[in-house]
C-alpha cells in the first residue's frame, strides 16, 4: 500500500481511538468509532481478495449497527435526562442499548457472529488492529457506562462469552477463526467483572493484548494461517516452536504464565461479591478453550520430529521480519505473573 | 531454602552452557550435590513447628521428607534419562533436562510454601512441565490423549479448588498456613459448607488419585518416558496427598461424616485396581495401576484424620514413591532391550540377568509392603486407624493386600522366573548406570528401616 495512505490510516485509527478516549460528550466518543471504523475498512481490504472484501463489508455493517445504536441511545438519553455526557447515563433504556451496542462492537456473545468470519479474511497484522486496537475505544465507553446497567445483563454477556468463545472453537482448523473465538472467551472475562472492578476489566484487556500480539506475531513469523501449516514451524523457527506452545497455554490461563493473572484477579473478585458459582462456571468454562490451545500446542510443537511428522517441511530462508516486537511480547506473555501487585497498581 | 532452591535455579545456565560432552555429567553430578543438601532439610528444630528464614517458605516435618524425595529423585531421573535422550540433538537433550529442573522447581516451591495461593500455583505449574514431557518424549502416538487427560482431570479438580481458596481467603482475611490452623473454620450455609468442603479436596484427590477419577494415571504413567514416569508416581501423586493434609486442618467438622464415601471409594479402589492388576499384560500398566491402589490406602488415611493415619499416610508415600519408582527404572530396562512393554515377550529374565533379579526381587517386595520396610509400615498403620474407625474396613483393606501382594509376585515371577524364551537371550547386559540407578531407589528404603523417625510427620 502507498505509504502516505498507509500513514493516513494508520494515524486515523490512532486519533479515533484516542478521541473516544478523551471524550466526555456522546457525540464526540461515536465519532471516534466511526473514524475507527472508516479507518480500518481499507487497511482490511488492501488486498482486494473477494474473501477481504467480504470482510470488510460485513465488519462496516456491524459496526456501523452499532454505531447507529450508540448513537440512537445517546440522542434518547439527551432527550429523556436532557444530558449528553458518558459517565451520567440514568435512562435505563438508554443505558441497556449501549451495552448491546457496544457488545456488538467488541463481539460478545450472543452478538458474535460477525467475529470469526471477519477475521478469516483479513491478514494477520489487520486480524491483529482488529482484536487489540479497536477494543481500546469500546472499552473505554463500557467501563464509564457498565455500572447503570441490570447487573445481569453483564452477567449474562460474560457467561455466554466464555462459554461460545470456548465451544466455538473446538471445531476450527483455521488459526484465525480459533483467534477469534478465543477473544470472544476473553472479552467475557473482561465483561463479567465489570460491575465489580473495572480496574480488573482493564488488567484483562491489557493481558489478552499483549498475549493477542504475541500469538498473532508468531503466526506471522511462521507464515501460517491453518493448523496444517502451523506444524512446519518447527523446521522454520525452532525456537519460536517452543515458545510459542507455553504463549498458548498462557492463552489457556494456566499458571505460571501470565495468563493466570487476569482469571485468578476475576476470580478472586468474584468470590469476594458472593458470586461463587459464576467463578466456577467460567473457570470451567475456560477449560474447553484449553483444549483447542492445547491442540494447537499439539500440533505445533509437541509432535515434531523423530515422531512422525504430519505435515511436509519447508525451506528454511533467512526472514526478513523484524523480530523485535514479537520477542518481547512473548516474554511479557511468559513471565509477567510475579509482578501482579506492580501491574495491579498499573491499572488502578 | 535457599540453599536448594537457588543452586536449582542455577541449574539452568549449567544446562545450556556446559559443553555437550560434560553434560550428563555435571547435571547428574550437581543434583546429586543439592540432593545432599536438601538432607539437611532433615533436622527439624522442633517437633511438630515449621523451621524458615521468612513467612513465605518453609519445611515442616510433614513437608521435609516429601521435599528430599524430590530433590532425591532428580539425579535419578537424569541418570534414568540419559540413554534414550542422547542420541538426539543436543539441544532437545538440553530442553529435557530443563524440563526435568523446572519440574524440581516448582516442586520445590510447592512443598516449601507456606501461602496457600502459593502451593496452587505451584502445583499447577508442575503441569507443564508434565505435560511436555509425556506428550514430546513419549513413544506411542497414545500419549497425546494421555497428556490431555491428565491435564483436563488435574484442571477440572483444581479449578474449584481455586474458587475455594479465594473463598476461604475473603472469610478468614489470610492463606497463610502459620495462620490459617489456629483460626476458625468458614461458615457458610449447610449446602454450600459442603460444596466447598468437596471444591477443597477434589483436585487433591484426582491428583492422587481416587479411584473414581484415576483415568488419566494409567494413560500419563505408561506413555510417558521414564523419568516422566518416574516423577509422576514418586513425587506428582504425593502432591495431592501433602495437599490433602494441608487441607485436612481447616476442613473440620465437616469431614467426619463428609468424608465417608471417598473413604470408602479409596478402599474399593484398591480392590478394583488390584485386581486389574491380576490381569495385565503391560508392565507399565500393571505398576500404574499398582500406584492407584497404594495411593487408594494413602488417601483413607488422610481422609479419617486419625494421628496414625496421617504419620502412615506420609511413611507409605515415601515408600511408595521410591519402590514405584524403582519398578518403573525396572521396566524401562525391559523396554529399552525389547522395544515392549508385554509382560510376555521379556520373561525368565533371572538366568541371564541374574543381579537385576536381586533388584526386582527387592522392588517387588518393597511394594507388596514385606516387613520390615516401610512399606509395610504404613500400610499396616493405615489399615489399624482404619480398623478403629470401622472394624469392617478390615475386608476390604485385609483383601487388598492380599491381592496386592498376588500381583506383586505375579510381577516378579512373570519377567524373572520360568524359561527363558530363546529371543531373550540376545539381550544386552545391564550398565553400571542401572545398577547405580536401582540401587539409589532401594538402599533408601532399606535405610529408612532404621531410622523410620525421619519419615514419621508431626504426629509422633
Amino acid at each position: 500500500m502507498n505509504p502516505y495512505v498507509l500513514a493516513i490510516l494508520l494515524s486515523s485509527l490512532g486519533l479515533g481511538t484516542t478521541l473516544t478516549f478523551a471524550s466526555s460528550h456522546w457525540l464526540l466518543a461515536w465519532m471516534g468509532l466511526e473514524i475507527n471504523t472508516l479507518a480500518i475498512a481499507p487497511l482490511m481490504a488492501q488486498h482486494h481478495h473477494p474473501r477481504a472484501v467480504e470482510a470488510t463489508t460485513k465488519y462496516f455493517l456491524t459496526q456501523a449497527t452499532a454505531a447507529a445504536m450508540i448513537l440512537f441511545a445517546s440522542t434518547t438519553n439527551a432527550w429523556m435526562t436532557g444530558e449528553w455526557s458518558i459517565s451520567n447515563l440514568s435512562n435505563p433504556l438508554a443505558s441497556t442499548m449501549f451495552v448491546a451496542a457496544l457488545a456488538l462492537k467488541i463481539g460478545l456473545a450472543p452478538v458474535h457472529f460477525w467475529m470469526p468470519e471477519v477475521l478469516q479474511g483479513l491478514d494477520l497484522l489487520t486480524g491483529l488492529i482488529l482484536s487489540t486496537w479497536q477494543k481500546l475505544a469500546p472499552f473505554a465507553l463500557i467501563i464509564q457506562t457498565a455500572h447503570n446497567v441490570d447487573p445481569l445483563l453483564l452477567t449474562l454477556l460474560g457467561v455466554t462469552s466464555t462459554l461460545v468463545g470456548g465451544w466455538g472453537g473446538l471445531n476450527q482448523t483455521q488459526l484465525r477463526k480459533i483467534l477469534a473465538y478465543s477473544s470472544i472467551a476473553h472479552m467475557g472475562w473482561m465483561i463479567i467483572v465489570i460491575q465489580y472492578s473495572p480496574q480488573l476489566t482493564l488488567l484483562a484487556l491489557g493481558m489478552y493484548i499483549i498475549m493477542t500480539s504475541a500469538t498473532f506475531l508468531t503466526l506471522k513469523m511462521s507464515l501460517t494461517t491453518k493448523i496444517n501449516t502451523l506444524a512446519t514451524t518447527w523446521s522454520k523457527n525452532p525456537v519460536l516452536a517452543s515458545t510459542t506452545a507455553l504463549v498458548l497455554l498462557s492463552l489457556g490461563g494456566l499458571p505460571p504464565l501470565t495468563g493466570f493473572m487476569p482469571k485468578w484477579m476475576i476470580l478472586q473478585e468474584l468470590t469476594k461479591q458472593n458470586l461463587p458459582i459464576i467463578a466456577t462456571t467460567m473457570a470451567l468454562a475456560a477449560l474447553i478453550s484449553l483444549y483447542f490451545y492445547l491442540r494447537l500446542c499439539y500440533a505445533m510443537t509437541l509432535t515434531v520430529s523423530p515422531n512422525t511428522t504430519n505435515s511436509t517441511t519447508p525451506w528454511r530462508t533467512q526472514t526478513t521480519q523484524t523480530s523485535l516486537p514479537l520477542a518481547l511480547f512473548i516474554t511479557a506473555t511468559l513471565g509477567l505473573l510475579p509482578m501482579t501487585p506492580a501491574i495491579l497498581m498499573l491499572t488502578t | 531454602m535457599l540453599k536448594v532452591l537457588i543452586p536449582t535455579i542455577m541449574l539452568f545456565p549449567t544446562i545450556w552452557l556446559t559443553s555437550p560432552k560434560w553434560l550428563w555429567t555435571t547435571t547428574t553430578a550437581h543434583s546429586l550435590l543439592i540432593a545432599l543438601t536438601s538432607l539437611t532439610w532433615l533436622k527439624w528444630t522442633s517437633e511438630t513447628g515449621w523451621t524458615s528464614a521468612n513467612t513465605y517458605l518453609a519445611t515442616d516435618p510433614l513437608s521435609t521428607p516429601l521435599l528430599v524425595l524430590t530433590c532425591w529423585l532428580l539425579p535419578l531421573m537424569i541418570l534414568a534419562s540419559q540413554n534414550h535422550i542422547n542420541p538426539g540433538p543436543i539441544s532437545r537433550q538440553r530442553t529435557y533436562i530443563m524440563l526435568l529442573t523446572s519440574l524440581q522447581t516448582f516442586l520445590i516451591m510447592a512443598f516449601g510454601a507456606t501461602e496457600i495461593i502459593m502451593f496452587y500455583i505451584m502445583f499447577e505449574a508442575t503441569l507443564i512441565p508434565t505435560l511436555i514431557i509425556i506428550t514430546r518424549w513419549g513413544n506411542q502416538t497414545e500419549r497425546l490423549n494421555a497428556g490431555a487427560y491428565f491435564l483436563f482431570y488435574t484442571l477440572a479438580g483444581s479449578l474449584p479448588l481455586l474458587v475455594a481458596l479465594l473463598l476461604l481467603q475473603q472469610s478468614a482475611g489470610t492463606l497463610s498456613m502459620l495462620v490459617l490452623q489456629y483460626s476458625q473454620p468458614l461458615q457458610l450455609n449447610p449446602w454450600g459448607h459442603t460444596i466447598w468442603w468437596a471444591g477443597c479436596l477434589i483436585a487433591f484427590l484426582v491428583k492422587m488419585p481416587l479411584y473414581g477419577v484415576h483415568l488419566w494415571l494409567p494413560k500419563a504413567h505408561v506413555e510417558a518416558p521414564v523419568a516422566g514416569s518416574m516423577v509422576l508416581a514418586a513425587v506428582l501423586l504425593k502432591l495431592g496427598g501433602y495437599g490433602m493434609m494441608r487441607m485436612m486442618v481447616m476442613l473440620d467438622p465437616l469431614s467426619k461424616e463428609l468424608a465417608y464415601p471417598f473413604i470408602i471409594l479409596a478402599l474399593w479402589g484398591i480392590i478394583m485396581t488390584g485386581s486389574i492388576c491380576l490381569r495385565q499384560t503391560d508392565l507399565k500398566s500393571l505398576i500404574a495401576y499398582s500406584s492407584v491402589g497404594h495411593m487408594g490406602l494413602v488417601a483413607g488415611g488422610i481422609l479419617i484424620q486419625t494421628p496414625w493415619g496421617f504419620s502412615g499416610a506420609i511413611i507409605l508415600m515415601i515408600a511408595h514413591g521410591l519402590a514405584s519408582s524403582a519398578l518403573f527404572c525396572l521396566a524401562n530396562t525391559t523396554y529399552e532391550r525389547t522395544h515392549s512393554r508385554t509382560m510376555v515377550l521379556a520373561r525368565g529374565l533371572q538366568v541371564i540377568f541374574p543381579l537385576t533379579a536381586v533388584w526386582w526381587f527387592t522392588a517387588n517386595l518393597a511394594n507388596l509392603a514385606l516387613p520390615p520396610l516401610p512399606n509395610l509400615m504404613g500400610e499396616l498403620m493405615i489399615i489399624t486407624t482404619l480398623f478403629s474407625w470401622s472394624p469392617w474396613t478390615i475386608l476390604l483393606t485385609g483383601l487388598g493386600t492380599l491381592i496386592t501382594a498376588s500381583y506383586s509376585l505375579y510381577m516378579f515371577l512373570m519377567s524373572q522366573r520360568g524359561p527363558t524364551p530363546n529371543h531373550i537371550t540376545g539381550l544386552q547386559p545391564f550398565h553400571t548406570r542401572e545398577h547405580l540407578l536401582i540401587t539409589l531407589h532401594l538402599i533408601p528404603i532399606i535405610l529408612l528401616v532404621t531410622k523410620p523417625e525421619l519419615m514419621w510427620g508431626w504426629c509422633y
